[in-house]
């Protein structure tokens, strides 16, 4: 018996394996690059993603702490914020802490006193001072020496507040910018556009 | 025989779709999970932590409206038909549900502090939570750093149990703690509310509605009764100690209809007026956009009051001693005073009121007199109120006042010793009026505050005035000379409530 060779099953001539060759690693070196590219887009948008809830972060402990702000006032590069808070919990060290340690986390008792600007409410005879700044590429809170990084991001976030004293109220306009990964060259447009604003009143405002 | 290698190739190419249909799902669940978690963050936990401070806020609204109803309309503040319940010296609501989001408040309102009139300081703690939609997962990251994200590091959750109460009790007063499950994760925020009693005396002048006055060479200034005496020259002069409390002359209009004549050693409030420095010589800061509200005025419970049967009538003459209790004349308090309760006080009726005399040495007396018709009944009326120096007199009238700014005689000088109130009438037509007309030229004037929000207050020649007034419309077209007396902002009782102080507690 003579087994009959198939055509089709006959090897591939020089020609049609260098021209597959060619054909496979155009549509390889394609394919490679469109995973890179979408692995890069990938991690760009969760970066970008990333950096926009630290600007969210930014903003929220921003106005959280201007709210209840007795005084808020900016620098003149409108990069740090320094305000006063009422001292409402018992921390350590303080003297009710040292009289009783089992008040540490506790709530005070507010007070009133009546001054020459009008009464006023007090929760210790101190304050607290809580200062927004940048250091590198973090954002620092620092309320009483304690310094905690509320956001950090390669970013280059940049918060700029505005403390804004009318003659019956005052309030903080905030803005949270940063420069994506994927800029065109740095234009002004890129920053500019991740802008995020807030407006917070202060609550507490003293006067006299 | 033949031999075919076909089905050997569709395995292949089989195998070949499974694995990058295998790679696809990969990568598109990876993103999904990503997606999902940032949504979670960004869409769920962000929302509800902005909302659950809306709902605590709005927990410390319901609070303060009810608040205000201690003044407004007691019988109904607080009231357990809406859910208020009174126990351990605090008033607790069960909580209220509102919004397309279910969010929940609950308030605490609880007295801290008295003051020297006797008036009532509340704190009022309140809880808002909202609840986190999406998957029970926390998906988050506690550090901070740059490889980490910090997600939780402001906002915490409560995915199984409520986190406050098990560390700080129900109360955050460490008392209670215990672990309260949650129905389903939540997110809580708590604030707390100062409520602090506004007194009636706190401007100068403060007007309901429209203002038109004073004189040209009129000057409204003002000092502190506590520190001396007044002195004309101290509001010109930034080196004297007394300066700073000579430039409250305040004045407050409710309306844009203001007409504003003479100086202002104060500040100048309009709701939406049009007042510039330009247009008028005010010293202090003007703000066109100051709403207020005035609340009608009613006659203050006499429960308490020591009730004196005589007299009853004010005419020609008619002094009122001291009632003499077991052989010791009565000085009464400011919470209990002498009570007097009068049906006519005649259009030439001339009152003096005594203070309580032990051991030859005037005693600070407390005397409050109802007037249930007018004082001064036309143009021609001069009804006379004389208080001596000790007594601290409160009149409240239910129908017009009528007479001249001189009759108002108040020799201490203390405006704060001879307080006027008028009582709302209670139907709407009817406009109330205070008339006082310094006369034929003179200037000598009184020490007395008016608290008349539903009168129409007229006051003409040039009368030298030491105190406040609240009225509903005010006229004036002399060259008065008001000084505000800064100690009268502790003044009377409580006739409405603002929040002084706002602090969220962050635990």
């Amino acid at each position: 018996m003579k087994l009959k060779a198939s055509p089709s099953i006959a090897g591939f001539t020089l020609s049609e394996m260098l021209v597959s060759l060619s054909l496979s690693s155009i549509v390889l070196a394609a394919a490679i690059t469109c995973g890179i590219s979408l692995q890069k887009s990938l991690a760009a948008t969760d970066n970008y993603f990333s950096t926009e809830m630290q600007q969210i972060r930014i903003i929220d402990y921003l106005n959280r702490d201007v709210k209840r702000g007795l005084v808020v006032t900016t620098s003149v590069d409108l990069q740090s914020v320094t305000m006063s808070v009422p001292k409402y919990i018992i921390q350590a060290g303080d003297p009710e802490a040292i009289a009783d340690p089992e008040t540490i986390g506790m709530p005070r008792t507010p007070t009133v006193a009546y001054t020459p600007s009008g009464w006023q409410v007090n929760y210790s005879p101190s304050t607290t001072t809580v200062v927004y700044s940048i250091s590198g590429n973090s954002i620092l809170r620092t309320e009483n020496g304690v310094v905690t990084t509320i956001a950090s991001s390669t970013d280059q976030l940049v918060p700029q507040s505005t403390d804004v004293e009318l003659s019956n109220t005052e309030y903080a306009n905030t803005s949270v910018t940063f420069l994506p990964i994927f800029t065109s060259g740095g234009a002004v447009a890129e920053r500019t556009g991740t802008s995020m604003y807030a407006t917070a009143y202060l609550r507490n405002k003293r006067r006299g | 025989m033949r031999i075919s290698t076909q089905s050997f190739a569709r395995g292949n190419v089989l195998l070949c779709v499974l694995a990058t249909i295998l790679v696809v799902s990969l990568i598109g669940a990876n993103v999904l999970l990503n997606c999902v978690t940032r949504y979670n963050v960004a869409s769920s936990q962000v929302r509800s932590w902005k909302e659950s401070l809306d709902a605590a806020e709005t927990g410390g609204d319901i609070a303060y409206a009810e608040l205000r109803k201690t003044i407004s309309d007691p019988t109904h503040a607080f009231s357990p038909s809406n859910g208020w319940t009174y126990s351990g010296g605090a008033y607790t609501n069960s909580p209220v549900t509102y919004g397309q989001d279910n969010l929940s408040t609950s308030s605490r309102v609880d007295p801290f502090y008295y003051d020297g009139s006797g008036n009532a300081w509340y704190r009022i703690r309140t809880k808002g939570t909202a609840p986190v939609l999406g998957l029970k997962r926390v998906g988050m990251d506690d550090r901070m750093g740059p490889n980490t994200r910090g997600d939780s590091l402001l906002r915490k959750i409560d995915f199984n149990y409520d986190h406050f109460v098990a560390t700080y009790g129900p109360n955050g007063d460490g008392v209670g703690q215990t672990l309260l499950p949650v129905s389903r994760p939540q997110v809580s925020r708590r604030v707390e509310l100062i409520a602090a009693p506004m007194t009636p005396f706190e401007a100068a002048i403060k007007a309901g509605g429209t203002f038109y006055g004073l004189g040209s060479a009129a000057y409204i200034d003002s000092y502190r009764s506590t520190t001396g005496s007044y002195d004309a020259s101290v509001k010109t002069n930034p080196s004297d100690p007394r300066y700073p409390d000579s430039r409250s002359g305040t004045v407050e209009i409710n309306s844009s209809v203001a007409t504003i004549q003479g100086s202002i050693y104060g500040n100048l409030y309009t709701n939406g007026g049009t007042i510039t420095k330009k247009t008028s010589s005010i010293f202090g800061i003007i703000d066109n956009n100051v709403p207020f509200s005035l609340s009608p005025f009613a006659m203050p419970s006499t429960a308490g009051w020591n009730y004196v049967s005589s007299p009853t009538m004010i005419n020609p003459n008619t002094t009122i001693n001291p009632p003499v209790v077991n052989g010791v004349p009565r000085t009464g308090t400011p919470q209990s005073p002498n009570y007097y309760l009068v049906t006519s006080f005649a259009n030439n009726g001339n009152l003096t009121v005594n203070p309580a005399v032990i051991g030859g040495v005037a005693q600070e007396t407390y005397v409050a007199i109802h007037v249930t018709g007018d004082i001064g009944q036309n143009t021609s009326s001069n009804p006379t109120i004389t208080v001596p120096p000790s007594v601290h007199l409160q009149v409240y009238f239910d129908g017009n006042f009528q007479t001249k700014a001189e009759n108002i005689i108040n020799t201490s000088g203390y405006a704060g010793n001879l307080q006027f109130y008028a009582i709302s009438p209670t139907d709407p037509t009817v406009q109330q009026t205070v008339n006082l007309n310094s006369g034929g030229g003179s200037t000598s004037g009184f020490s007395a505050v008016f608290y008349t929000p539903s009168a129409n207050f007229t006051i003409n020649g040039a009368p030298d005035i030491t105190g406040a007034i609240v009225c509903k419309n005010f006229y004036g077209n002399g060259n008065v000379h008001w000084h505000y007396d800064r100690a009268l902002d502790t003044e009377g009782d409580a006739v409405d409530y603002r929040i002084l102080s706002y602090v969220e507690d962050i635990r």
